[in-house]
This record gives structure tokens, C-alpha cells and sequence, in this order.
């Protein structure tokens, strides 16, 4: 088949029109001040990452490449499976996930398995790069291997070496080994979704999930929901707030999902990202050691709050694999299918909307590394804004990937219409991006109530 | 046989009742949905209460029947969103079957009650709406030889697979194809096409998605190019009032939902209807309930007195927000919003698939300017 060279309305590059013609045939320093080479877009960011960075987006690119990309419509179509059940296919990818150190990358060696070139860098940055890749291949494999740094971040936050040798470390060290040890957390409870991630609401609600001190340790009971690997996990951070007191007094608990009492009541019918089970867990009387109160009696608030200012930024960067893939999704359908005669891409119209939505989708990845990449201390205005702009914006994206396929948009087969399941999520958890939206303007307000400078943005 | 405002207002009476004690109560699980059986079983109800025409020999008050007169059409679009309250799925079903038995009297075919109800229709080509083309021919005159080749290309049945969203066990397949120099009609036997069954689709969870090629060369029924226009302009502008007025029952539905929702579950020490975030989705829901209440209200015509324009224009100004508004119902209802056995995901998917329908609504960008008089 031959390969047009120019897409109609456009010159070809070898046109004497051709700014890029023109480039290539200008004197040496005009050719060094505005020659370019018109690399591939991808490769383009590639280039502007450290290298140890770049490195591990690159290889985060060959595990989808190689293992989520294939999976993807497997997983989301297979039949939905009783709590604690892991399809044959999600536990072989869990399993070299594991020993490719997708499960360990927060700690470098001996720890875990950060690239020890990386630690220089915000661990999530790194996160993000990471994120996007898996998210770009599938949304449930990505939550499916994303959600369990989630449960082990409070471990990391908490600050005591003690937690992070005795009980992170091992955990890490098993992954590697192939035999992935899923860590979830857990905040969410049935009567507090938005109440468990804002201040306002925490101080009103009465918790769900108390901890009741006994001999050694405390008992726990209660009930948690929408908890993300939660059915396959070995450990969870939970939180609960201590027996006759509020909110005020959440700790995080490091519970042992095989321990009496602990039980996987359901996990949900969701949408999208159905490689990653949602589970709703029954705590009677789980109990858990003094050793293994995470970060201290009435820590859990603060270190439930760190959590969250470290994982949204990646939960912002999900939005950019989404978008990302709808847009790819997008351009290959438009590059062959054939409308009048002509691949679509030949025509104007399309072209601007595909413009728009590449746009878009880097507008997005610069938002998101500009934030991640000074992320050391997460800020929680930054954390949210980007979790609550990228998610709209890159569903935004998916909409238009599925306009332009239009008649051909909801069929399972283009992909699309999963783009749009999973990335339909990320406007939900991690807190609704309403609730962001508050928590951007909670974090704001000594710059807003500064009667005497104005606030700056 | 003419309805009066009256004799509508009371037919739909009749037809809520039916939605909400028939077709709710058997959508009532919605990671259940509706399946083949259920749904013929309803459509036999159906047919027994002429909420869809038996025959295309006997006539009476089925959805599309009429379209000569304001509340005729008023009582087609308001039957159509009466069902969709209930399930979109089944709507968008009754839509195109009526709508088929609308083409089949105006093609003279003769069809019965066993032929109807296996009987689909796909209004429009392979792909979005011909660009300009289709609305140049519409709009009458000679068209260049760019726009025929267009129109071929669009319907062309054999080089180009058509989507179709239909009961699993769907007979028979209506559609346009291009005959020269105007569209002309085929009516197609499903063993005489190439039918691939997709593995699985967006929404509309209670049809089935197919791939469909003509196989063989298929002979279309002759008719002269002046009816051929007229008709497919009726048809076409039919099918755009009917998936308008299915969206607008499911953003009905969706709105019930949001507001029982938003009354009962309580955040930050009230209900969450209290809350100014959850008033302003809600707010968006109903300006886009009353977007579409207006629109379908000056719809309200009798069908060869509505401008095709104002028509596609509508739909495209209508889709997006009833897109919208089914994410803020799901939005307002948080994590529970986004499990197939809650009701607002399913919801989402059917608005987007109304929205791809019958050539999507990015194409009628292209097909406005070509009805405004840009060329090709």
C-alpha cells in the first residue's frame, strides 16, 4: 500500500512551502535556532524525563505492551467473581508485576525495587510515570496494581523506620519473589464516602469503624465499602476511630486480612476497571496488635489526609493514560477508516478534532509532571487540582474519541467505550472532584483570607 | 383518524401506567437487564395495546403512525420518553420497530404482526451523516458528482459495515441504499446478509450489537427520486425526535433517581441536597430537562412542517447536555453511582449510546453547513 505524503489541506514536507523544508535549508545557526526534529510525541517527553525516570516509563511501557494490553478485554468481559477469587489472568500478571518490582517501587534496594537513579526525584513523579503507562494498557490492571501503594502509603508517611523494615519490607520482598502481597486501604465506610476525605464533614460524622482497646491491642468492628483490591489483599491499613470518640481520633490499623473476623462481605458490579475488585469487608472483632497501630494513636486523620495529597497527583495522571489511549484510539481509527473514498484523517474537520484532543491529553501530562515533579511534599491544593482537572478533562477526551468514532464508538471491539468505563472512576474516587474542588480551596485559605495581600495565582 | 391534545394526553396516561407497572418493574434490577424473552414478551403487550402498530395493513394509535398533526407528534415523542422513564433499551427497541412499519406503508410493503416484530430498521449509512452530502440532497436541486459518490459511498451495504443494535433474534433489515441519484430502499432477509454478532457493547444492555454486510447484491424496491426524498426526509427527521425524546425520558429517570438519592444520603452532618455542590449538579440536571422539555415542545409539528435543520440542530445542542446530566446524576450519587446495580451508570451508557446513534452528533456539524448552503 502506498504511503500518501502529505495529508490533504497540508504540503508535504519536501514542499519548498514547507516550513520544515524551509528549516532544513537554512544556514547553520538559523538551522540550530529553528530546525526540529519532528519526533514521535511520546518519544518527545521521553526525552525531556532524567534518564532514570525516562527508563522506567519506558519499561512501564513494555510491561503494557507486553501483558495488560493483551489481558484488557479479558479481564473487563470476564464473568464477575465471588469476593476473595482472582482470575488465572490477573494473578500471572499480579505475579511478574511483582517481580518486575511494579508492586515495590516506593523504597530503592535493598527495600524495594526503586531504580536507586530515581531517588533524587519525587517518588511520584516516578509513580505517575508509571500510572499513566498502565492506564494507557487497561484501568482495572492499572487500579489492580496502583491501589496497593495506596494501602501501603500510610506505612511510608508514617515516618517510623520500625514499620517500614518489619512490615513494608517483607511485604515488598514477597511481591518480588512472584508472590504478590496486596496491602489495601481502607477509609471509605457506608455512611461516609465525602465524610472520610474532608474536614467539614469528618467533624460531624459519627464513625462507623471503632477500635476497641483490649488486652495487646485493640478489637475492630465496623464496616468499610469501595475498597480497591480489597478482596484479594493479604493486609489493609484500615481506619477507625477509637471507641467513644470522633473523628479526631482515627488511627490507622495494619490489619491481617486472614485474621478472625475479618471478612470480605461482596465486591461490587462496577462500571469499568473490573480487572480490580471494589470490596465492601465486615470487621468483628479483628484483632490488632499494639505493634501494629500505624503512626500512632489519633495519627490516622493526618496520615489518611498525607495519603490522599500523595495519591491524587497519580489518580491525575490515570487521566492521562485515558486520555491518552482514546486519542491514540482516535487517531487509528481516523488514519483507516474510510469515508467518500478517503481516510478520515484527510479530512479538515477531523483534523481539528483531533487536534483538540492531543492537546488536550499533553496539556494534561504537563499539568501533572509540572505538579509531580516538585511533589516531595505533596501540597494538597496541587494534589487536587490536578485530580479533579485531569479526570474531567480526560473524560472529556474519551467523549470526543467516541464522537468521532460515532456509529462505531460502543462497539466493545474499539475500545472506546472501556476507555470511557474506566476513566468514568477517576472522577469519583479519591474523593469526588467536588469534594477536591473544596479541599484546593480548604488548603487556600490563608492566601484567601489575607485581608492585606491579595491572593496570587 | 386524527388525536386530538385530549385523546393524546389520555393515551399517555395509559402508556405511563403501563411504563411503570410493566417495563419498570422488569428494569427494575439494572445489572439484570432486560433479556430476549422479556422483551418479545413486552412487545407482544405491546402490540395487544396498539402502543405499537400490528400490521401494516391496520392502523391505529401506535407510536409513529401519525405525524401529520402537533399532538399527534406530541403524543409520539411523549410515548417514547413515557417508555424510556422506564428503560431506554426497550424505547430505543419500539422506536426503530415503529419506525420500520412507518417506512414499510410508505415503501407499499405489505408485512404482518410475525414480520414486524422481526423487522429492524437502520436509518441512516456506515458512518456519521455522508459529511454535507446528505443534507445537499436533501435540501433538492442537482447534486455534484462529489456528493453522489458520497452518498454511494455512505450506503454502500456491501464494501462498508453498518451497526445494529437489535433483539438477539431480529428477522428481517430495512435500509436506504443509494441508487444513482437518489436513495432507494432495501428489505433484507437476515440469511441474505453477513451478520457478525459483536462480542459485546456500551449500552442498551437489553439488545444485542451486530456487524452487518450485505452478501449478495440485494435488490432494492423501486420508487421515484421525489418520494425517495420526501421520505427519507420524514424518516430522518423521525429518528432524530424519537432518540431525542428516549433521552429525554431517561434524564426523567435520572433525575428521579438523583433527587431520592440527594434527599436521604447524608454528608458533612445533612443531606447532601443541602449541599451547594450537589444543588449546582442537580441544577444542571434540570436545565437540561427543561432544555429538552422546550425543544421537544416546539418540535411538536406536524413532520413536514419542521425545518431538517432545526431538527439536527436540536440534536446536537440536546445530546451533550442529556450526556451531562446522566454523569451529574451519577456524579450526585458518588461511588454507588458507578455500580451496574444502581441504576445512574446504566443510564450513562444509554445517553451515549443515543448520542452515537444514527451517525453520532459530530457529524451534524457537516451536515448543518450543508443544509445552510455550504458546498462540497
Amino acid at each position: 500500500m502506498n504511503t500518501p505524503d502529505h495529508l490533504q489541506g497540508h504540503l508535504p514536507a519536501d514542499h519548498r512551502l514547507s516550513p520544515r523544508w524551509q528549516f532544513r535549508h537554512l544556514p547553520l545557526i538559523g538551522r540550530m535556532l529553528a530546525d526540529y526534529p519532528a519526533q514521535d510525541l511520546w518519544q518527545t517527553d521521553f526525552a525531556r524525563l532524567p534518564r532514570a525516570l525516562a527508563r522506567q516509563r519506558q519499561r512501564a511501557r513494555a510491561f503494557t505492551e507486553q501483558h495488560i494490553l493483551s489481558a484488557a478485554d479479558e479481564l473487563d468481559l470476564a464473568p464477575h467473581l465471588q469476593a476473595g477469587e482472582c482470575h488465572p489472568t490477573a494473578r500471572r500478571i499480579l505475579s511478574e508485576a511483582g517481580k518486575q518490582g511494579w508492586l515495590s517501587y516506593f523504597l530503592p534496594a535493598p527495600l524495594g525495587k526503586m531504580p536507586w537513579g530515581t531517588v533524587v526525584h519525587a517518588p511520584i513523579w516516578q509513580s505517575c510515570l508509571i500510572v499513566e503507562e498502565f492506564s494507557r494498557g487497561c484501568g482495572g490492571l492499572m487500579l489492580l496494581l496502583s491501589a496497593h501503594h495506596l494501602g501501603a502509603m500510610p506505612l511510608i508517611l508514617s515516618g517510623r523506620v520500625q514499620h517500614i523494615l518489619k512490615l513494608l519490607a517483607p511485604v515488598y520482598r514477597s511481591c518480588e519473589r512472584g508472590d504478590p502481597q496486596l496491602i489495601a486501604f481502607a477509609i471509605t465506610e457506608p455512611a461516609a464516602g465525602s465524610d472520610v476525605e474532608d474536614g467539614h464533614g469528618a467533624q460531624t460524622y459519627h464513625p462507623g469503624v471503632v477500635a476497641t482497646p483490649t488486652k495487646g491491642g485493640y478489637l475492630l468492628n465496623g464496616r468499610k465499602c469501595f475498597i480497591s483490591g480489597g478482596d484479594l489483599a493479604k493486609t489493609a491499613t484500615v481506619f477507625a476511630a477509637l471507641q467513644g470518640e470522633g473523628m479526631e481520633s482515627w488511627t490507622c490499623f495494619y490489619v491481617d486480612c486472614s485474621d478472625p473476623g475479618y471478612r470480605v462481605a461482596r465486591t461490587e458490579l462496577k462500571m469499568g476497571m473490573r480487572a480490580s475488585g471494589a470490596a465492601e469487608i465486615e470487621l468483628s472483632d479483628v484483632f490488632v496488635p499494639t505493634d501494629r497501630v500505624i503512626g500512632g494513636l489519633r495519627n490516622g486523620w493526618v496520615l489518611n489526609r498525607a495519603t490522599l495529597n500523595a495519591s491524587r497527583i497519580p489518580v491525575a495522571s490515570m487521566g492521562v493514560g485515558f486520555a491518552r489511549a482514546a486519542t491514540e484510539t482516535a487517531v487509528e481509527f481516523a488514519q483507516h477508516y474510510k469515508v467518500g473514498g478517503k481516510a478520515l484523517i484527510h479530512y479538515q474537520d477531523v483534523q481539528l478534532h483531533l487536534a483538540t484532543m492531543v492537546a488536550e491529553t499533553r496539556a494534561l501530562r504537563a499539568l501533572v509532571w509540572q505538579e509531580a515533579r516538585l511533589a516531595w511534599k505533596p501540597r494538597q491544593l496541587h494534589a487536587s487540582l490536578c485530580k479533579f482537572h485531569a479526570t474531567d478533562r480526560a473524560q472529556r477526551v474519551c467523549e470526543m474519541a467516541m464522537d468521532l468514532l460515532a456509529d462505531h464508538g460502543a462497539r466493545h471491539e474499539n475500545r472506546i467505550e472501556k476507555i470511557f468505563r474506566d476513566v468514568r472512576l477517576t472522577r469519583i474516587f479519591e474523593g469526588t472532584n467536588q469534594i477536591n474542588r473544596l479541599s484546593l480551596i480548604e488548603d487556600w485559605q490563608p492566601q484567601l483570607l489575607d485581608p492585606d495581600h491579595p491572593a496570587g495565582v | 383518524m386524527h388525536l386530538d391534545t385530549e385523546d393524546s394526553q389520555r393515551l399517555l396516561e395509559e402508556l405511563g401506567r403501563f411504563s411503570r407497572e410493566r417495563i419498570a418493574h422488569l428494569a427494575a434490577r439494572p445489572h439484570r437487564p432486560i433479556d430476549g424473552r422479556q422483551l418479545a414478551l413486552l412487545t407482544g403487550e405491546a402490540l395487544d395495546m396498539g402502543i405499537l402498530p400490528p400490521s401494516t395493513a391496520e392502523s391505529g394509535f401506535g407510536i409513529w403512525e401519525h405525524c401529520d398533526t402537533a399532538p399527534a407528534m406530541a403524543f409520539n415523542t411523549g410515548a417514547l420518553r413515557h417508555i424510556a422513564g422506564a428503560s431506554p433499551g426497550v424505547a430505543f427497541t419500539w422506536h426503530r420497530l415503529a419506525l420500520a412499519r412507518w417506512v414499510a406503508v410508505q415503501l407499499g410493503q405489505s408485512l404482518g404482526a410475525d414480520d414486524l416484530t422481526g423487522l429492524q430498521l437502520v436509518p441512516t449509512g456506515h458512518y456519521g451523516l455522508a459529511r454535507g452530502s446528505l443534507a445537499r440532497w436533501l435540501r433538492g436541486g442537482a447534486l455534484e458528482t462529489a456528493d453522489q459518490a458520497m452518498l454511494s459511498d455512505w450506503l454502500d451495504r456491501r464494501t462498508h459495515t453498518t451497526t445494529l443494535y437489535a433483539p438477539e433474534d431480529w428477522k428481517l433489515l430495512l435500509w436506504p441504499v443509494w441508487a444513482g441519484v437518489h436513495v432507494t430502499w432495501q428489505l433484507v432477509d437476515r440469511q441474505a446478509l453477513s451478520v457478525r454478532a459483536e462480542k459485546a457493547q456500551h449500552g442498551f444492555d437489553e439488545l444485542a450489537g451486530f456487524s452487518v454486510n450485505l452478501a449478495g447484491e440485494g435488490s432494492a424496491i423501486a420508487m421515484a427520486p421525489e418520494i425517495s426524498r420526501t421520505l427519507f426526509t420524514r424518516l430522518f427527521k423521525l429518528d432524530m425526535l424519537g432518540l431525542m425524546a428516549i433521552g429525554a425520558g431517561a434524564l426523567d429517570q435520572g433525575q428521579t433517581l438523583a433527587r431520592a438519592y440527594a434527599a436521604i444520603r447524608r454528608q458533612g452532618g445533612s443531606a447532601i441536597a443541602a449541599h451547594p455542590a450537589v444543588q449546582h449538579m442537580l441544577s444542571d440536571i434540570e436545565i437540561a430537562r427543561q432544555r429538552i422539555d422546550m425543544a421537544l415542545t416546539a418540535l411538536a409539528q406536524p413532520v413536514d412542517t419542521l425545518d431538517t435543520g432545526a431538527v439536527a440542530a436540536a440534536r446536537a445542542n440536546i445530546a451533550p447536555a442529556l450526556c451531562h446530566a446522566a454523569n451529574q446524576v451519577m456524579q450526585v450519587h458518588g461511588g454507588i453511582g458507578y455500580m451496574r446495580d444502581a441504576g445512574p451508570e446504566k443510564l450513562v451508557r444509554d445517553q451515549n449510546m443515543l448520542k452515537l446513534a444514527s451517525g453520532g452528533t459530530r457529524d451534524l456539524h457537516a451536515f448543518l453547513a450543508g443544509w445552510t448552503g455550504a458546498c462540497a
